[in-house]
């Protein structure tokens, strides 16, 4: 996106009013419009008199026929209405896999396997460069297997991690909202680079003995913005499935996907890729409404795979030897930022006010007809949302974005804050970002969530939140110990 | 009076309102007709004869005599010809260890082909579809699968593609339940399916008998189909859904682990079929059925199943074992013309055949599905519907039903009604004639007759 200087003008105070007057005009214009017309019915009541307002409707002469036909428009209007609008999509609760302190993969233990697994000088200096400048912290978490020198990446070992996190997400969700599992309806299992037979999906369908008459998906291979891709689906799937509640779980199965070999693109993931899982609730009933932390507004998703160079800029292939590895092109910051691009272009006319979308608008039409020179206008995304959850692809996809969309250090400390800490956990990252948001007590009513994920394809997909009921800290989650330590300054490269 | 007789009328219409509201909303984005479908038939040098499978078989030195017997007795009792397709890598000699090119390549070739011609059948421009699936059970790369697709054919951004993995050999009604829900919540909308399964990266190298028979009878095959909720295209549709009904028996633990893929005791890894795997069939089956039941049978039908339970359990004494079994058996011809049974084995077709008390006739379309073929997984539904469309059974109105089992355990079902009489020959164009062919003996029976011997 790009970036724009505000305007000499608008450095002026005065001028800033006018902005700021200009804004509640527009958003608030059928308010605005309404007044005077209230005055002048109010007026006209006032000089009329009660007497002569009783006499007018005598006169009318209304049959039982009138009041009835009448009636019956109006309820027949209002049920058409009510019926017509889309379902509500509740999100009760969500439940993050907090992992245990012994797969705990500090910067020295990671130097040291990768010393002694790989012989390459280069590669392990290339891995560390990549370590020191990553935005990782030491408390991120590998999984058992990985923990073995060289790694041990069975079929066994990946199923004990998927158990592992996916069923201690579910087990601390369950413990939370009173949950029977006899009682989902709708199960979405999202998990990019591990598929057995039977899926995920039927794994905890036998571990938690689900009905049998479940709805259930296992999407495979949509990469880290597949926890979106499986809100979405959820929500499809509420819309035509009244009285229901769907399961989500979105996780990133690190075991069968260490890198054994030396091709730099390809060595990123190792570094970056941690341990993490996420199990949400999502309902439509209306007895949840009560209880839910948070309504659905809306799921927009992009996938810009038509363009060559979009969609191999995260392609999985084999290298020279043989060893298959996921390769991270150069150009991954620039098409990140055209996909967010294409993506705001769809959802800025759903969440923008009033007041933005006019100047986007007019500085469009300037643009076109009288101006092409003239720079295009960002609209002010902060004023559409309270909070922000980026996935924490890694330190430059969250530099980038705080670029390109003007946001301050705060709008950005969730995802850095949760790199930092859990590192990248693919789909799951966007709910530890939306927990540190709440562990710090920042999240009231009313307020919007947006969260952004980016993924192979290359994809990038948002979902948009409002929170139904303020959360009260201390609240139990992955961050529950370590919250009070945060924020930290992450420097910009730490020297191992 | 009158106030009352006014409050009355009023919560009549209201009531009357509503009930006309509830059978409005029913019917409306309810269709999901199927507009075309194409199979996936695979260039001729990727045959695999019975010769070919023994040479294939030989060539793991692991294996013992009694283990080559095994197979090649497996292989030429399956009822599998010499004219089904294998992958490249594993005809060339690299079945213990094909590249990433090697298991791309081959889902590429059956997605492309199959949609090339899918788009051209139907005149549809790939940039005006909306909803794109694709389930390949044992393998999802990055980026996903319909990330290829939405690349090679230069999809629109808002497409909404999902991939679906470890779903298993019911996983095309799982891929048609996803769309049909999609179709409920918009308006004129087009989807796109592409169900394949991956067999190179799955080759079984080890000496587990139990993980052998994947070998044995999983061949080269998937289907492309497009699927829409617009009402103008009715005309050009072949089918309409008319249920679906997906049953997953998980939750059993044998069940669950009678057909999973896992490491052999010597670290290799495998698809492991149980002894229990027809056990769990059979209870998904019935679970299924009995949620089918309903949809599907007409009323007549479903009355007469209910009397004669009455009756049976009247007269449970006298008359004990000859109507046990006639009073379990309810005719689902009555309510279904067409059965395409997924082709899992022969074993499996006949069991099936047997519980819905279907003639020769009626396994036929599986039976030679299963011949031409072999078990091509999640397509093998539509190998089956091709059959009946090239032998000119599909007529209109009639109603074809939809039947497979996979790993999980599940037991997924979907009926259709025949909008307008077809005869494509699509994938069966060039052998229809041949079929049903004297004998479904396989012409390697003598050489390989000694492994009969003990």
């Amino acid at each position: 996106m790009p970036r724009a200087p505000l305007p000499e003008f608008s450095s002026s105070v005065r001028l800033k009013y006018v902005k700021l007057g200009y804004q509640h005009l527009v958003d608030n214009f059928v308010t605005f419009l309404s007044i005077p017309v209230m005055v002048a019915v109010g007026l006209e009541l006032v000089r009329r008199g009660p007497q002569e307002i009783v006499g007018l409707w005598r006169a009318l002469e209304l049959d039982v026929i009138h009041i009835l036909c009448s009636v019956f428009v109006i309820i027949f209007v209002a049920t058409v209405y009510f019926m017509s609008r889309p379902r509500p999509v509740y999100l009760v609760e969500y439940a993050c896999f907090k992992p245990p302190s012994n797969c705990r993969v500090p910067f020295s233990t990671f130097m040291e396997h990768t010393r002694l697994i790989n012989s390459d000088e280069k590669s392990v200096q290339f891995q560390m460069r990549i370590l020191e400048r990553s935005g990782l912290g030491e408390e991120t978490c590998l999984p058992p297997a990985n923990h073995y020198i060289p790694p041990h990446p069975t079929m066994e070992a990946s199923r004990a991690e998927a158990q592992l996190v996916i069923f201690s997400a579910i087990d601390d969700l369950i413990r939370k909202t009173g949950l029977k599992p006899k009682d989902i309806d709708i199960l979405v299992v999202n998990c990019s680079l591990f598929s057995p037979t039977p899926s995920l999906s039927a794994m905890i369908i036998n571990k938690y003995k689900l009905r049998s008459n479940i709805r259930s998906f296992n999407l495979s291979g949509m990469g880290c913005s597949a926890g979106l891709i499986s809100i979405d689906l959820a929500r499809d799937l509420l819309q035509v499935h009244p009285g229901s509640n769907a399961l989500v779980i979105s996780t990133e199965i690190i075991t069968p996907n260490f890198y054994a070999g030396n091709q730099r693109a390809m060595l990123l993931p190792n570094c970056l890729f941690r341990m993490g899982a996420a199990a949400i609730l999502l309902s439509n009933r209306r007895r949840d409404a009560g209880r839910a932390k948070y309504r659905l507004v809306h799921v927009v998703r992009t996938h810009k795979g038509a363009d060559d160079r979009a969609y191999r800029c995260v392609y999985e292939e084999e290298d020279a030897e043989g060893h298959t590895g996921i390769s991270l092109s150069k150009d991954l910051m620039a098409i990140a930022g055209e996909a967010l691009k294409s993506n705001i272009t769809t959802i800025g006319p759903l969440v923008l006010p009033m007041s933005e979308q006019l100047l986007f608008f007019l500085t469009l039409v300037a643009r076109k007809l009288i101006n092409p020179k003239r720079k295009p206008y960002i609209p002010d995304f902060k004023k559409a949302f309270e909070h922000l959850c980026i996935h924490a692809g890694g330190r430059a996809v969250i530099d980038e974005l705080q670029k390109n969309l003007e946001l301050s250090a705060e709008h950005v400390e969730a995802s850095r804050m949760t790199l930092h800490r859990f590192g990248n956990t693919s789909s799951s990252s966007l709910w530890y970002e939306l927990n540190y948001i709440e562990s710090k007590g920042r999240m009231r009513r009313g307020d919007r969530v947006w969260q952004i994920g980016f993924g192979s394809g290359f994809k990038c997909n948002s979902a948009v939140w409002k929170c139904m009921r303020t959360v009260k800290t201390p609240i139990d989650g992955p961050w529950s110990e370590c919250i009070h330590r945060y924020p930290v300054h992450i420097p910009e490269v730490v020297k191992l | 009076m009158d106030l009352l007789w006014t409050i009355s009328t009023i919560l009549l219409l209201c009531s009357l309102l509503s009930i006309l509201w509830k059978g409005f909303d029913r019917r409306r984005n309810r269709s999901c007709y199927l507009l075309d479908f194409v199979c996936y038939k695979p260039s001729d040098d990727r045959k695999l004869s019975s010769e070919l499978c023994s040479d294939i078989i030989v060539r793991n030195k692991r294996l013992s005599v009694p283990d080559y017997k095994f197979l090649l007795k497996v292989v030429v009792n399956s009822g599998i010809s010499e004219d089904t397709y294998g992958p490249r890598s594993i005809i060339e000699g690299r079945e213990e260890c094909p590249t990433h090119d090697d298991c791309v390549d081959e889902v590429d070739d059956c997605m492309y082909r199959t949609l090339d011609e899918l788009f051209l059948r139907t005149s549809i421009s790939p940039i005006d579809v909306d909803v794109l699936v694709v389930n390949v059970s044992m393998f999802a790369p990055s980026p996903s699968l319909t990330s290829r697709i939405v690349n090679r054919y230069r999809m629109r951004e808002d497409v909404k593609n999902f991939s679906l993995a470890g779903m298993g050999c019911s996983a095309s009604p799982i891929a048609i339940d996803l769309v049909n829900n999609i179709f409920k919540t918009r308006k004129r909308t087009l989807a796109v399916v592409v169900t394949s399964e991956s067999i190179a990266p799955n080759w079984y190298y080890g000496t587990d008998k139990s993980m052998m028979l994947g070998n044995c009878l999983f061949r080269s095959g998937g289907c492309s189909f497009m699927l829409t909720n617009d009402p103008s295209l009715k005309h050009r549709a072949k089918m309409s859904l008319k249920c679906l009904v997906r049953a997953h028996i998980g939750a059993n633990d044998d069940a669950y682990s009678c057909a999973i893929q896992k490491e052999d005791d010597e670290g290799r890894v495998g698809f492991h079929l149980s002894k229990s795997l027809p056990k769990a069939a059979v209870r998904a089956f019935a679970e299924n059925l009995q949620r089918l039941a309903p949809k599907v049978l007409p009323v007549g039908e479903l009355a007469l199943y209910v009397l004669r339970g009455f009756r049976h359990r009247l007269w449970r004494s006298k008359e004990a074992k000859t109507d046990a079994a006639t009073a379990a058996m309810v005719n689902f011809k009555s309510g279904v013309d067409h059965f395409c049974l997924h082709t899992g084995g022969a074993a499996v077709i006949d069991a099936v055949g047997r519980a819905l008390g279907l003639t020769k006739y009626d396994v036929e379309p599986a039976r030679m599905t299963l011949h031409r073929w072999g078990n091509t997984s999640a397509s093998s539904l539509w190998y089956v519907l091709g059959y009946m469309e090239a032998k000119k059974r599909l007529r209109r109105k009639d109603r074809v039903l939809m039947l497979s089992f996979g790993a999980g355990f599940k037991c997924n079902s979907c009926l259709w009604e025949v909008l307008r009489d077809l005869n494509d020959g699509g994938a069966w164009e060039d052998c229809i004639r041949a079929y049903p062919p004297q004998t479904l003996v396989n012409p390697f029976m003598e050489k390989f007759g000694w492994v009969k011997e003990a």
